[in-house]
């Protein structure tokens, strides 16, 4: 028998396409605030934000005649007719969110109309709302939400913990506020504030506050117009890549979005300076005309489409492209100029520069090289055992070749396989090879610590602050003794003794940025295949060129390998040109 | 311009503002070098943006005033060859004629208006020390910077002068090195010098050299002068970490021992730590210090050799090589180790001046 649903069951269906965990909350309420004019928000999030949100602003209020719809399904004042879609000039146009939200949760809203004499305070438990009821209040509104999914258990069940949904919290508190550099924002939770971004930063300056002091240098200010385009904002430099794609943020006219096209043009434009398995950092404002853009085609607003999507990720490619190849070119703009110039870049001391004015003109874009054909058709990278379901179907390709090599341009191997030519970067077998010896060698020997005498103090985010006192036992068990130093930063006092050589600062940094998402990998093993990738790095850097014999003793060993396919860093470490393929190109075959 | 001068001092100058010239660049200007002849003779310099040199030199005789700029390597391997006593520089636009006993050369240089100028340098502070004191100060301190190229590396040395001592400090934060040196001068200045200015100075400086040398050091950069030769340097704006807090006060044990017998004893047993994991442990009890090394692959190392063991007496693990190199540069006949336990820096007194700071190496 069909039955209508009862409109409570409709809008907690609803309210889980809005509402799918607390994040998703403060994200709404933010955006309300910001539409509302706030130039000061305040977040405070109670036991991860399933006890309690509250978002509280200092923008216009409610109209006290809108407060009995608040809470009701496809109110705005924000859209009225159907074409004003096209152009959305506000975060929320929907008239869902509040709904949704007072379904499945207990809700506040306190709120006083700019200039009017007192305020007026609405409730909602589950859909239901009470008469609004007047009540003192400063101006701006306050909206509380508790007791989030009370009534979905469902949904309450697949909450994380409250210590990785306050981290999500202040991720997307920290990506929001760089839209809007001109508005004081704070988050607190659980009393602590996490976050205290006041109003008329720069942005690189913001972006640190949030992320972590060390990113700010080493960020490539950009800004381009195009036709009906512009793109502000920075990108970092590659040696800041991440291992995860946390810090690609792109906002189109002032929202925080993705856009698939958009995001593949950036990475492309980062792709030859990055290693494998490496995200570029960056933070770019794209604004275009509001009717060039669709901001509804997501439920939680967190995608946008481009009417020209192929002209905006030009446009982005381009902007990325120029910003990373101008960086080798400021060294050589300052030709002619004085000897010892203070604001040359320091190329050879590795220091970043600090003296660089992030939001000083670009330097001048170099001229474009030609473009580069993303590969050979019919050309085959190895892929490296990452993607399921293919490393059991991979074979070792150095099984089956000839003895017989040719080297070429110092790094390079030709060798003949069975079913065509194999082009080995001999640099990154030779990690491979290097890595696994080392894992061998290191399995059940006891970890030892090379103290530091001078600890090594590392700025991090709150955070990485709270991944790594979760982490610090795990950490130490390998050899890397942290202590926390202050608020907002922490000491190295050791080192693994097999790192000896590798800075303790650089080691905590390479860790943090392999992402700190819980779940997946034990820490442990993660920790422990970082430090052997990097020993990895270090022994295979110090060591020489490699002879003839070596070289024949190095495919050997690839030959015994489980996983030759790819250095330990991602990168491919062989290219086959099968025989087809050769056939073809050389039209011995159609 | 036409210049006359005399081969090897003409060599040794070049060779001396060589020293800076980049052997990459994306500016291919920058691998010349700069010669300009004036009534009070010849003067050569040399930059690559960070550092830059220059040389002075008047017994010349100047025919023709004027610029050259020559291609630097070219022109040091060619004064090198040459065999007569003097050589013969003749320019006009931006070809260089050089003549000498080997035959008639023509270098092809650019135009020197292209060459960047030479920065004119506000006076700094400033304070004199015989160049071969400095010279050791730069050979006990250097060995102990990071050598790693990283952003959060401190690839100089820290030049520390306050209350009559100048002091050189490295450290790569698990060791540390100090030389200083009294000097007769009220003057205070802090600043990080660049390691490959530094490593230009010891190619430069004379060992045991009397001459004094002239340090000038402005906010942004550091000028040292010998004789006619003079060597300038940026500054790296970073924070040196405080290098007194970390230098142990007291000590568990003393260990005294020949320096000879503990470089050797420890050339021994290092060759047995592992090359990726080096560790070597030290115990010292009955008048003896015991050196031990194991790889799990190749063997196991055990050397003793006498010392003067006072105080608790007790073992700590040490990465050879950082002790092998402060060896190295040690001067003096008998070393003092001051430790305590793995947990706290030791101290190695390797010169009167010169102390050095190691932390051990512990179990996880
Ligand atoms: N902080 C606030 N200050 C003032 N008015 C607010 C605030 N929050 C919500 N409102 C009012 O409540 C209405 C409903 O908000 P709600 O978030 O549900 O919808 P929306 O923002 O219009 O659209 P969307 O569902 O896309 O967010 C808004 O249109 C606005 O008029
Ligand atoms: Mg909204």
């Amino acid at each position: 028998m069909i039955r209508r649903l009862p409109p409570a069951v409709v809008n907690q269906i609803a309210a889980g396409e809005v509402v799918e965990r607390p994040v998703s909350v403060v994200k709404e309420l933010l955006e309300n605030a910001l539409d509302a004019g706030a130039l000061r928000i305040r977040v405070e999030v109670d036991g991860g934000g399933a006890e309690r949100i509250a978002v509280i602003d200092d923008g216009d209020g409610f109209l006290p005649e809108d407060l009995p719809l608040a809470f009701a399904s496809h109110a705005t004042s924000k859209l009225q007719t159907v074409a004003d879609l096209d152009h959305i000039g506000s975060l929320g146009f929907r008239g869902e969110a509040l709904a949704s939200i007072g379904a499945i949760s207990r809700a506040l809203v306190r709120s006083r109309r700019r200039g009017a004499e007192a305020g007026w305070e609405v409730r909602c438990e589950g859909g239901v709302e009470t008469a609004p009821q007047p009540c003192g209040a400063p101006e701006g509104t306050r909206l509380e939400v508790r007791d989030l999914f009370y009534n979905v258990p469902a949904r309450r069940r697949f909450l994380k913990s409250a210590g990785a949904e306050r981290a999500r919290i202040q991720e997307l508190v920290a990506e929001l506020s760089l839209a809007r550099l001109d508005v004081d924002v704070t988050l607190v939770a659980d009393g602590r504030e996490l976050l205290r971004l006041p109003a008329g930063d720069s942005l690189p300056a913001r972006f640190a506050r949030c992320f972590g002091v060390e990113l700010q240098h080493g960020l490539l200010p950009v800004s381009r117009t195009f036709a009906g385009l512009t793109v502000a904002g920075f990108v970092a430099e590659p040696d800041l890549a991440r291992r995860d794609g946390k810090l690609e943020l792109m906002f189109v006219n002032g929202r925080r979005a993705r856009e698939s096209s958009a995001l593949y043009a950036i990475r492309q434009a980062f792709r030859e300076y990055l290693m494998g398995g490496r995200f570029p950092v960056y933070v770019l404002q794209v604004n275009l005309p509001a009717d060039q853009v669709d901001a509804n085609v997501h439920p939680r607003k967190a995608e946008v489409r481009f009417v020209e999507a192929r002209r905006v990720a030009g446009c982005l490619h381009e902007t990325v492209r120029a910003a990373l190849q101008a960086r080798g070119a400021a060294a050589d703009a300052a030709a002619g100029g004085v000897v010892i110039d203070a604001r040359l870049p320091r190329a050879r001391s590795g220091f970043p520069d600090r003296s660089r004015d992030l939001f000083g003109p670009p330097p001048a874009a170099a001229p474009a090289p030609p473009p580069r054909e993303a590969a050979v058709a019919g050309v085959r990278e190895s892929r490296g055992p990452g993607e399921p379901g293919e490393a059991a179907v991979r074979p070792n390709p150095f099984q089956r070749v000839s003895g017989r090599f040719l080297q070429v341009l110092d790094l390079y191997l030709l060798l003949e396989g069975p079913d065509g030519l194999l082009v080995v970067d001999q640099h990154a077998l030779h990690e491979r090879v290097v890595y696994e010896r080392l894992r061998r060698r290191h399995a059940g020997r006891p970890v030892q610590v090379q103290r530091l005498l001078v600890p090594a103090v590392v700025e991090v985010s709150p955070t990485e602050l709270a991944w790594i006192e979760a982490a610090s036992a795990e950490l130490a068990e390998q050899g890397l003794l942290v202590e926390p130093f202050g608020p907002a930063a922490v000491a190295v006092q050791g080192v693994p003794a097999v790192l000896a050589k590798v800075d303790g600062k650089r080691l905590l940094r390479d860790l943090l940025a392999t992402g700190n998402e819980d779940g997946g990998t034990a820490v442990q093993d993660r920790i422990a295949e970082r430090f052997h990738a990097m020993a990895c790095r270090a022994a295979v850097m110090s060591g020489d060129r490699l002879g003839e014999a070596e070289i024949e003793a190095l495919l050997q060993e690839a030959a015994t390998l489980e996983h030759p396919h790819n250095c330990p860093h991602g990168r491919p470490t062989v290219l086959t040109f099968g025989t087809a393929e050769l056939e073809r190109y050389f039209r011995r075959r159609c | 311009m036409k210049i006359l001068c005399d081969r090897n001092a003409l060599q040794e100058a070049v060779t001396v503002v060589s020293s800076v010239v980049p052997v990459k660049t994306t500016k291919p200007i920058l691998q010349n070098l700069l010669v300009r002849a004036d009534t009070e003779g010849i003067t050569l310099f040399a930059t690559d943006l960070e550092m830059a040199a220059r040389v002075q030199l008047d017994a010349v005789k100047v025919s023709k005033k004027g610029s050259v700029l020559l291609p630097a390597r070219e022109t040091a391997a060619l004064l090198r060859e040459l065999s007569d006593p003097t050589v013969t520089l003749e320019s006009s636009d931006q070809r260089c004629r050089i003549e000498s006993g080997g035959g008639s050369f023509v270098l092809l240089g650019e135009s020197p208006e292209e060459y960047p100028e030479e920065s004119q340098n506000k006076s700094g502070k400033r304070i004199e020390i015989p160049a071969g004191r400095m010279l050791r100060m730069i050979q006990e301190t250097i060995f102990a910077a990071a050598r790693e190229e990283t952003r959060y590396a401190i690839n100089g040395v820290l030049l520390d002068c306050a209350g009559g001592c100048l002091r050189l400090v490295a450290t790569d934060g698990r060791r540390l090195a100090i030389s200083y040196e009294n000097i007769d001068s009220k003057v205070e200045f802090k600043v990080v010098v660049p390691l490959r200015a530094l490593n230009t100075m010891v190619r430069a400086l004379p060992e045991d050299g009397k001459e004094a040398l002239q340090l000038e050091v402005g906010d942004k950069q550091i000028v040292f002068k010998i004789g006619s030769t003079q060597l300038q340097s940026q500054l790296l704006e970073t924070r040196f970490p405080d290098y007194e807090g970390v230098l142990p006060k007291s000590a568990d044990t003393t260990v005294e021992v020949q320096k000879a017998v503990l470089e050797s004893a420890l050339r021994r047993a290092a060759i047995l730590a592992p090359n990726d994991m080096r560790m070597v442990r030290f115990e010292a009890g009955d008048n003896q210090l015991r050196l031990t090394a194991e790889s799990t692959a190749r063997g196991r190392a055990d050397v003793a050799v006498d010392a003067v063991i006072k105080g608790a007496g007790g073992g700590i693990n040490f990465n050879p090589d950082y002790i092998l190199e402060a060896l190295r540069v040690c001067k003096l006949d008998d070393v003092r180790l001051d430790m305590s336990d793995d947990s706290m820096p030791a101290k190695f007194t390797l010169g009167e001046s010169f102390t050095y700071v190691v932390m051990p190496i512990s179990g996880a």
